[in-house]
């Protein structure tokens, strides 16, 4: 793993008697792609604003590229690109008036090339002197997006940057930051798309009511929990499982009109389909399901994570 | 040498108000303008003189004040309020600007505004009244003092406020009725006594004074009260709204 570019250690916040978020641990590794999972509510924003300086911490140390975001908040803040959940404008000023008011609050005067490259990526050139107020809900989110890069952050917090978006502006989201990875930025993606975690993230984070469940690999996370289904349809209800079948750890559903059977990523279905044939159940349909992201996710926030994960 | 974050804050500020000129710089030009020709015109021609000068070069400099005073305050509560209201807050919140950049550029635009306003409402009495300035220097420096403290009690107002009701609070129940009575249209020596000494209690007659001595030369208290005054609540104001940045009241979570 890269040296972080954020730490958390021991990170409390509390709004009166609830607690957002609870002794949270936490490591961003470089020049990845990191994904911040959990349902609504359970800390995802708070931990984001927290490291941006959006939030005061009620406890514990937030740190970026070693530096607190609190006693250091001027290097912090320019090493860190904040894109928001909430879409906001101002309908004073253009998209490149937004842009450059945006730099310039960095400290950063922003170049014609930067601008233009800017702008190109978010599909944004036609639109520059446009009047922020005119823009479509995408548009603005594009924007958005430009903001938070007009200082060139080292890590960029995308809070739930497709929510609302449609489906080609989503892939072209994704295939934008991705090119920002490959030039080293890092990326902390929250977000409840499980689909867009598991098209984008290197590694992930599960997150539930203020706590981190697990920080994993993405790849190692859906080998490690992974599995597949092989589920049998019956054209006639089965009353009992033979016996052959249990010991596969087969189970019925569908009131008995259905035999389901989980496996390991590698492991064969043959003999689940052969002792189905031997029993001489009355096969209507069949079909598999692997595991996804998603449904690793609804079990670990079923059962919660096992405390050496965390 | 200012640096290019807070400059950029100041211009991105004085653009905006200047982006809506009728709003901003001519509304309250036509109503200050009422003010000096019926008040100017109406009364001045029963009252004549007031404190030796002739009634309607006595109502400009507390008019100018009115200007200079509502202006620098909406400038800054407006402008916060609606970057709250519209989230924009948030882009200002994320970066490295210092707490004292924020306040200076927010405060320095309002100033600006409240400056401008102040001299065109100078300058259209002046068609009237003429432009003679007595102290002219002073005049400037007490100005740009009350439109920095305003300004400063407008960023204070758009911290706190959650909504514009709470922001029109303060211009409508505390600052016009303190400056209306605080001597822009007549002079406490005019007064009975009760209503003398509730005008003497009222720390911007001392501020409205201050400027007509500045501006005609003469005035019933003098030019350092108003001076004190202003400097008082500059610093009051100012230094509220720094604490208030620095714990991030209403404005980080």
């Amino acid at each position: 793993m890269h040296e972080p570019v954020v730490t958390l250690r021991g990170v409390v916040k509390r709004y009166g008697n609830f607690t957002a978020l609870d002794r949270v641990d936490l490591d961003v590794p470089a020049g990845e792609i990191f994904a911040l999972l959990g349902p609504n509510g359970a800390g995802k924003t708070t931990l984001i604003s927290i490291v941006a300086g959006l939030v005061r911490a009620s406890a514990g140390s937030t740190r970026v590229l070693g530096r607190d975001v609190v006693d250091d908040y001027r290097f912090t803040r320019r090493a860190v690109g904040l894109v928001p959940q909430e879409i906001n404008f101002d309908p004073f000023f253009t998209v490149e008036e937004t842009l450059r008011i945006q730099a310039g609050y960095f400290g950063v005067a922003l170049s014609h090339g930067r601008l233009e490259e800017i702008l190109g990526a978010l599909d944004l050139a036609a639109k520059r002197n446009a009047n922020t107020r005119s823009l479509s809900g995408g548009m603005k989110r594009r924007l958005l997006i430009g903001k938070a890069l007009v200082h060139e952050p080292r890590v960029l917090f995308l809070d739930e940057p497709t929510a609302g978006v449609d489906v080609q502006l989503r892939q072209s989201l994704w295939a934008y930051v991705r090119t920002l990875r490959s030039r080293g930025t890092t990326i902390v993606l929250t977000t409840h798309y499980l689909e867009e975690a598991e098209e984008l993230a290197d590694r992930v984070a599960v997150i539930d009511q203020g706590r981190v469940l697990l920080v994993e690999e993405k790849q190692r996370l859906l080998e490690r929990y992974a599995g597949k289904t092989l589920r049998v349809a019956l054209s006639a209800p089965a009353s009992a499982l033979p016996e052959s079948l249990a010991a596969l750890g087969a189970r019925l559903e569908d009131g008995g009109l259905a035999v389901a059977v989980s496996a390991a990523p590698g492991a064969s279905f043959g003999p689940a389909l052969a002792a189905i044939a031997q029993a001489g159940l009355p096969v209507r349909d069949l079909e598999t399901h692997r595991m996804r992201l998603e449904d690793v996710f609804v079990s670990l926030l079923r059962r919660g994570a096992p405390s050496e994960e965390t | 040498m200012i640096g290019l974050g807070p400059r950029t804050l100041f211009l991105k500020e004085v653009r905006r108000f200047m982006r809506v000129p009728g709003q901003t710089v001519l509304s309250p030009l036509v109503t200050t303008t009422l003010y000096f020709l019926v008040f100017g015109w109406s009364l001045g021609s029963r009252l004549r003189e007031v404190e030796g000068i002739p009634y309607a070069r006595f109502i400009v400099p507390g008019l100018v004040m009115l200007g200079a005073i509502t202006n620098a305050f909406l400038n800054t509560s407006s402008s916060i309020t609606v970057m709250k209201l519209q989230g924009t807050m948030v882009d200002l919140l994320v970066s490295p600007l210092s707490y004292g950049e924020i306040l200076g550029a927010f405060v320095g635009a309002a100033v600006v505004r409240g400056m401008m306003v102040g001299g065109v409402v100078w300058l259209v009495s002046g068609l009237f009244t003429g432009f003679g300035l007595s102290h002219p220097v002073f005049s400037l420096v007490l100005l740009v003092l009350v439109a920095t403290a305003f300004g400063g009690l407008g960023f204070v107002t758009g911290v706190w406020a959650r909504t514009f009701e709470q922001v029109n609070f303060f211009p409508t129940f505390v600052i016009t009725p303190l400056t209306f009575l605080g001597g822009v249209f007549y002079s406490a020596a005019m007064l009975p006594t009760p209503l003398r000494t509730l005008t003497l209690s009222n720390p911007l007659y001392y501020v409205v004074d201050g400027l007509r001595w500045g501006m005609l030369g003469r005035s019933g208290t003098g030019p350092w009260p108003g001076v004190a005054i202003a400097a008082a609540l500059c610093g009051l104001s100012l230094g509220s709204g720094y604490v208030m940045l620095r714990r991030g009241w209403r404005l980080r979570g």
